[in-house]
């Protein structure tokens, strides 16, 4: 059993999206990138619906983004939803042909398609002759290869069709040619031809591939109703690719939208290599923009996605939504590792593996502490002078915006005077004077106050500094530790305290009160103590 | 005469010397020296007990600070103040260095980032993204700054406003990040 008692590990694993993967689509940028393309779809099939198509029935949008933002993931699910939308899809991935012959492009289009597609239009054109020979059309009974015995035997030419259909008989390949030419132009023969017939021709140049491609819309539209979403993916500054893409803009594939994927990088390749073809998609009809996908908000809402979607026994409650919310925060902000959709999902589909192994109730911070140690072995938290373990950083990250932190971080730096006491780096310690919070002697018998000046508001801590600042007299040095960036004075010495130093200084403490400080620790905490200038 | 009678004196220190034993020392002349030093306010004469006494000038206020009550509390009051009037000269001292340096970086930041959003929008596509190579080029340019200088500066611009700025990878040139160089920026 899973993290939330789910069945099943809600996140994908491998480093490419799936059709399968694509079914769940959060995140509200790319939810309104859906649309945006189901609204062209949709604005297309009402333009066209009722009527023939023509080459003005085409529309080219681009979906530009960085790598592991989301687009193939946002393509794919659309082409899953194919079936709702009055559109059928082919996908094709120019980065797995090579060398990109104008062959190998046909094959990927084909291939794209759902099986369930040729069947429905193979039916609808086995139908069509049917009807056509049932009008008396001599060519198209001998393309069903309907004979005279068949009549004589009590065969009609619907039961012929129905068993052409299933399987059962077989089209005369010769007498088809002579029908289709009839009614249709070559392109479309051809692929009639290949369609009823299950074998698909190759073609041998640019000119041929577009003639293929403008054949299955138009056949789509006027047998099936639906129009034809192509979607490019992986489209860059590939010659051959420019060469393809430029040649299907220019047909103006009627019925159809073709959706360009490509990277700034890619985009900015094409734009150098073909200024003709970079002018066509600046003039997308729809340029998806999926801006913000790899924020904060929208990667956790991607993420609550997935196990929402999954969370069949409603174990993924509020709060559990909360708690799982705050630990992404923290990874987001402090490892630009895993800011990005791709790489967040990783670590969670590891995450949520290592909930089953440890049979956790949730995914809390030793699951991630143990999937970031196995899928990212050399990540460290930035400037860890305590080498604080991630699963302690993200736990006490958590809390370092509480009212309480400035309260824990004067313990903590009274607890890291005294174990310099007892390593004997200081001299003796001296009774606490407020303002000041510790005051101590160092070797040489200099009298040290050092004050913790920790508040959200800094114009609080401004105010604090400034009072503590009168007390300077009291003591040979001054030292402020704040959270306000400020420089050091000639009477006070100010050391910023960042999150991570927070951080060090709160995982210090714990381990301190618990009496864990080993031998092997020492060295770390006395540069703990150099950095915060106790020693 | 004159310079040696005062180097006598100021060898006495706090405690003052007799004025009978100057005398015997320099003679009866020594009084019209002593009227003169005591006239430019370079010694100080006063009674102790049965003999007069002779002083020079900051030992005279060493021996009263010392033994006069009246002088002590005199003085410890205008020390008191001195120190006052020091520590609020400190004090303004510090906050003028302190708003200095934050006011220098700020104003640095601040100039940085509006030269970068100007440059950002005049270099970007239809669709926003912009090379970062176009964008040092000009900023490089008028701001005479070294390209090594302008990607510190752009990072840190780019981390410290997550949600202002996109990056994407690829390119000859750009900020580090994951390891991969991202040579795309643009608005949110």
């Amino acid at each position: 059993m899973y993290a939330y008692q789910l069945e099943n590990n809600p996140y994908p694993s491998s480093p490419t999206p799936t059709e399968k993967d694509a079914r769940i689509l959060g995140g509200k940028r790319h939810k309104e990138a859906k649309s945006a393309i189901l609204e062209c779809i949709k604005e297309l099939c009402n333009k066209i619906g009722g009527r023939d198509s023509n080459d003005g029935d085409f529309r080219v949008i681009t979906l530009i983004q960085d790598v592991g933002s989301g687009k193939t993931h946002l393509a794919l699910h659309i082409k899953n939803l194919q079936s709702r939308h009055n559109t059928v899809c082919t996908f094709l991935d120019l980065s797995t042909i090579s060398p990109k012959a104008m062959s190998s492009l046909y094959n990927a289009i084909i291939k794209g398609f759902e099986n369930e597609f040729f069947v429905q239009l193979r039916t609808k054109l086995v139908e069509y002759i049917r009807d056509r020979a049932e009008q008396g059309d001599n060519s198209a009974k001998k393309a069903l290869d309907y004979s005279f015995v068949n009549k004589l035997s009590g065969l009609t030419i619907k039961q012929k069709a129905e068993e052409i259909i299933s399987g059962k008989a077989y089209v005369s390949v010769e007498n088809i040619k002579k029908f289709l030419v009839q009614w249709f132009n070559y392109y479309e023969s051809n692929l009639i031809k290949n369609i009823i017939t299950n074998s698909f021709d190759t073609v041998a140049n640019l000119e041929e591939l577009l003639g293929m491609m403008a054949a299955i819309s138009k056949l789509t539209h006027r047998f099936l109703s639906k129009i034809v979403l192509y979607e490019i993916d992986e489209f860059d500054g590939n010659q051959d690719s420019i060469e393809f893409v430029k040649g299907i803009i220019n047909a103006h594939l009627p019925a159809s939208v073709v959706l360009l994927i490509s990277t700034p990088s890619g985009y900015a390749e094409i734009q150098g290599k073909s200024p003709s073809v970079f002018d066509r998609l600046e003039k997308a009809n729809y340029k998806i923009d999926l801006v913000g996908s790899n924020s904060q908000e929208e990667l956790l809402e991607i993420v609550l996605e997935y196990i929402k979607h999954n969370d069949k026994k409603g174990k993924f409650t509020q709060k559990t939504q909360d708690e799982l919310d705050e630990k992404i925060r923290v990874l987001y902000d402090e490892f630009p590792e895993f800011r990005s959709v791709r790489s967040i999902i990783n670590i969670l589909y590891h995450a949520m593996e290592k909930s089953a192994e440890l049979d956790l109730e949730k995914i809390d911070e030793t699951a991630i502490d143990e999937t970031i140690k196995h899928t990212y072995p050399g990540l460290k938290v930035r400037g860890s002078i305590m080498a604080v373990p991630i699963s302690d950083f993200i736990s006490i990250r958590r809390t370092c915006e509480d009212e309480s932190t400035g309260t824990q971080l004067k313990k903590a730096v009274t607890n890291l005077v005294n174990f310099a006491h007892e390593m004997g780096n200081i001299g003796k310690l001296e009774k606490q004077n407020q303002p000041l919070d510790v005051i101590y002697q160092d070797p040489y018998g200099s009298k040290i106050g050092i004050a913790v000046v920790i508040n959200e508001n800094h114009a609080k801590n401004f105010e604090e500094i400034s009072n503590i600042s009168k007390s300077s007299a009291l003591v040979d040095k001054l030292v402020i530790l704040t959270n306000s960036n400020l420089p050091s004075s000639e009477s006070t010495i100010i050391i910023n305290v960042d999150k991570s130093k927070m951080v060090d200084l709160l995982y210090f403490n714990n381990r301190y009160v618990d009496h864990k400080i080993g031998s092997f620790d020492n060295e770390k905490v006395q540069t703990l103590a150099r950095t915060v200038n106790i020693i | 005469m004159s310079e040696e009678v005062l180097e006598r004196i100021v060898s006495a220190g706090i405690n003052g010397i007799k004025k009978a034993e100057l005398k015997k020392t320099f003679g009866k002349n020594c009084d019209n020296i002593l009227q003169k030093l005591i006239d430019a306010e370079q010694i100080f004469v006063e009674k102790k007990g049965i003999a007069y006494f002779v002083w020079a000038r900051d030992d005279y206020v060493l021996y009263l600070s010392q033994n006069d009550p009246k002088c002590k509390i005199v003085l410890s009051m205008a020390i008191e103040q001195s120190r006052s009037a020091d520590k609020v000269n400190k004090y303004a001292n510090i906050e003028t260095i302190n708003k200095i340096p934050q006011q220098n970086v700020a104003g640095q930041e601040s100039d940085f980032k509006s030269e970068f959003d100007r440059r950002l929008t005049e270099s970007s596509t239809s669709i926003g993204w912009a090379p970062f190579s176009d964008i040092r080029k000009k900023i490089c340019d008028s701001k005479k700054i070294s390209p090594e200088n302008f990607y510190s500066m752009a990072a840190e611009l780019v981390e410290r406003h997550k949600e202002r700025y996109e990056v994407s990878s690829g390119g000859q040139e750009g900020i580090v990040m994951r390891g991969l160089v991202h040579g795309y920026v643009r608005n949110i």
